[in-house]
């Protein structure tokens, strides 16, 4: 382990107090993808790191820009102009050089899905469009992994456990996509929503504690308050039910 | 009949997070609807693309379940319903 002197173990002695050394060695041994890295996927990817996940995939089509400094807490200024994927890539090996980390320079859709999740284990949604969203999870649905959705506005937050073939798929949760736009966004909701998501993975890789998985969890940061909204299956949806559901029209499907 | 009515997000800026609406057998979803447009200001324009016609990202609950699944605006109330509306977020 390159600049550490310890066992490998002492760098997770207090949270293998918590779930373990068999734990530890789940998440060892689990396989994120973290499909984007903008605010929510920089805040997800730090701490997936720290967490010890074996191997993390990291996509985005994207350069670092000056107005992601306010949340994307990968970068620094002198990365403006570079990948984003490449350079969060470097930053979650600076972190942890026990995780093994794989950049994606591409859009969701611009590259074969089926490839793109094939060897992973737990989805970490961290897409800024719900188009990216649905071509991501409707294969994650079809592949059987797990999605967690994440998404943010301003001060608000909302995330979900999709994990198949039981709980509701995105497409139950959210059928039409809200029209693109620039989101508003203060930066620390990203964080908070990277890091409930990061928590969820924990609880999928090691099997301790309850998934969200049949409701959505809504964080309101200026009212300091969270709810739970109640999420059913739908037996029509044309991903995860019968499939009477038609599609909208002009959306593409896998 | 009871109707228990829940807001998230940005709809709680022009709507309270949690009250109860009274309604006869036969309300519909389009019944509450229209009954919020009126007890809120700012409701109309941003629930509805135009009279009668919701915007299609707003999402609508009942019990859990999207009612752009069930019967959408004419989706029947029944007593004890918790209708939830939000707007889902989509930054990341």
């Amino acid at each position: 382990m390159a600049g550490l002197n310890t066992e490998p173990t002492e760098r997770y002695r207090r949270q293998i107090a918590v779930i373990g050394e068999a734990g530890q060695e789940k998440i060892g041994k689990t396989r994120l993808l973290i499909a984007g890295a903008g605010g929510i996927g920089s805040a997800a990817g730090l701490f997936a790191a720290m967490a010890g996940f074996g191997s993390i995939r990291i996509i985005d089509p994207d350069c670092i820009g000056e107005t992601t400094l306010n949340r994307q807490v990968l970068y620094r200024e002198t990365d403006i102009g570079r990948p984003k994927a490449d350079t969060a890539a470097k930053a979650i090996h600076a972190m942890n050089s026990d995780v093994d980390v794989e950049p994606v320079i591409a859009a969701i859709g611009k590259i074969p899905v089926r490839d793109l999740i094939r060897g992973i284990d737990v989805i970490i949604d961290g897409l800024d469009n719900y188009p990216a969203r649905y071509v991501l999870a409707d294969a994650a649905w079809k592949c059987g992994i797990p999605f967690i959705h994440g998404a943010v506005e301003g001060f608000y937050g909302q995330v979900c456990t999709i994990v198949p073939p039981l709980s509701p798929c995105l497409r139950c949760i959210v059928p039409n996509a809200p029209p693109a736009r620039q989101t508003p966004i203060i930066g620390v909701t990203t964080g908070i929503i990277g890091c409930v998501q990061v928590t969820e993975a924990i609880k999928l890789a090691t099997g301790t504690g309850i998934p969200m998985s049949d409701y959505l969890w809504l964080w309101e940061g200026f009212r300091e308050k969270a709810d739970r909204l109640k999420i059913e299956r739908v037996p029509a949806c044309h991903i995860c039910g019968k499939g009477e559901y038609k599609i909208p029209s002009g959306e593409r499907m896998l | 009949m009871k109707i228990h009515v829940k807001t998230f997000a940005t709809f709680r800026e022009v709507m309270d997070s949690r009250f109860d609406m009274e309604y006869p057998q036969g309300a519909t979803v389009r019944t509450l609807l229209d009954d919020l447009v009126k007890k809120y200001n700012g409701v109309g324009e941003l629930i509805f693309a135009s009279p009668g016609t919701i915007r299609d990202f707003v999402n609508i609950l009942k019990n859990g379940r999207n009612v752009h699944f069930l019967n959408g605006l004419d989706t029947p109330l029944d007593e004890g319903d918790v209708i939830a509306l939000f707007p889902p977020v989509a930054g990341g």
